[in-house]
């Protein structure tokens, strides 16, 4: 900085950000007060960047875009509460391959006996994984009448629960016979039919929720949480 | 690190996560001006937070981890669609109809216009600085770029706002200029 007024723009915005040290800000200020032009340049520099705060500080913070009906909105807020309270001390697991946690593993302290399991991706080998899964969940070692499964597909991974697509309709139907429940995101659903693709569903899948709320609402119940 | 800390970082982190969703969705949506565009990234972003939370050595950093993150998803979205063209060339291009040049008479829409309108190299550390308050340093970390090319890029991005927003009251200003004065 010289007394000359020429005064860089990096620091012109420096000074406005608050980057600048005691120093030089103090400099910067003793400038502005002999130079008429140097100030206007400060409060020019001030006065964008309140009107960048102010054009988005009535953004709203998302989650009502590409909804297939109106349940969506009335989830969004419980999902968010429902990622504030996973501070009380929810446990996840966050499984990535077919055999259960460690029993090393912190998230197997208190295992639940509730299980969402997440596919993203159109893999058959990860989808045959995810039902497979769900199967053993409900039917072996340790299932209980009490244990619930349910399956979220988003992504490319909602070929799973796509009728015309899905190479797993038959399995799917069983799994849904013993109370195993299917979600398919609805905005992923939104995303393809906004691309001209048609969207058909087998019977099974319940296309209620996007897959971020499902999987925040049953994290806020204390779900496991399983990404395939 | 013993069991019980790594349990109260993860939520600690947690609760960070559940504050973000907000500011995250705001800052998605100042980078592509499309709404359900940026609530998948903010989905994505939380997908992979959630997945890597062990990768976050340090909770104090989490916040700038996370809008990493955020910015990852966006350069990955747009390399996906081969869209990105340099990070200094990428301007969103937005079709402009008969709606939005209503709308463009209120002054918050003309800001986000102008805003979206900057390469998004420059929109993401205009955003991020004006709207997060995020250090340069910060921001550098975030955009993984030197904190020169910050604020070099930052100048650039706020005189082209500068220019579209403020040209004729600049002008106003310097013949009648309002005197800044430190406040202690």
């Amino acid at each position: 900085m010289n007394r000359d007024g020429k005064v860089s723009e990096e620091q012109l915005n420096a000074f406005i950000d608050g980057e600048l040290d005691t120093e030089d800000e103090s400099q910067l200020f003793e400038l502005a007060d002999e130079s008429p032009e140097l100030d206007a340049r400060l409060c020019q520099q001030r006065k964008l960047k309140e009107m960048v705060q102010h054009a988005y500080r009535d953004i709203p913070h998302g989650g009502t875009h590409g909804a297939r009906n109106g349940s969506r909105a009335r989830v969004l807020g419980l999902a968010i509460a429902a990622l504030l309270l996973l501070a009380t001390g929810v446990s996840v697991g966050w499984f990535t391959s077919f055999k259960l946690a460690p029993a090393n593993n912190a998230t197997a302290v208190a295992q639940s006996d509730t299980y969402l399991l997440h596919v993203t991706t159109s893999d058959p080998e990860r989808m045959r994984i995810a039902l497979r899964r769900a199967d053993e969940l409900m039917n072996g070692p340790g299932a209980t009448d009490a244990r619930r499964v349910e399956i979220v597909a988003n992504e490319s991974g909602l070929d799973l629960l796509r009728s015309d697509v899905t190479p797993f309709a038959g399995q799917i139907k069983a799994l849904a016979a013993q109370d195993v429940l299917f979600f398919a995101c609805n905005r992923a659903i939104a995303r393809l039919e906004s691309e001209g693709v048609q969207v058909k569903l087998v019977p099974e899948a319940n296309a209620d929720y996007s897959a971020l709320d499902r999987v925040v609402l049953r994290l806020k119940q204390g779900w496991e949480y399983v990404k395939i | 690190m013993g069991l019980l800390s790594g349990i109260n970082q993860k939520k600690v982190f947690r609760k960070i996560l559940a504050k973000s969703r907000g500011r995250l969705y705001r800052m998605a949506y100042a980078w592509t001006n499309n709404p359900a565009l940026a609530d998948d990234l903010v989905q994505q972003t939380y997908y992979k937070a959630l997945r890597n939370q062990k990768q976050l050595r340090d909770i104090d950093a989490a916040d700038a981890w996370l809008f990493r993150i955020l910015a990852n998803c966006l350069t990955d979205y747009y390399r996906a669609r081969k869209e990105l063209l340099s990070d200094d060339e990428l301007v969103i291009i937005e079709k402009r109809t008969p709606e939005h040049e209503a709308h463009d008479e209120q002054l918050a829409q003309r800001v986000r216009q102008a805003v979206r309108s900057l390469p998004l190299s420059q929109c993401q550390i205009v955003t991020l600085v004006d709207l997060e308050g995020f250090a340069y340093a910060a921001v550098a970390q975030i955009l993984d770029i030197p904190v020169g090319t910050v604020m070099s890029r930052l100048s650039r991005g706020r005189r082209a706002l500068r220019e579209r927003l403020l040209d004729v009251s600049s002008r106003e200003v310097i013949q009648s200029p309002a005197k800044m004065r430190r406040i202690k």
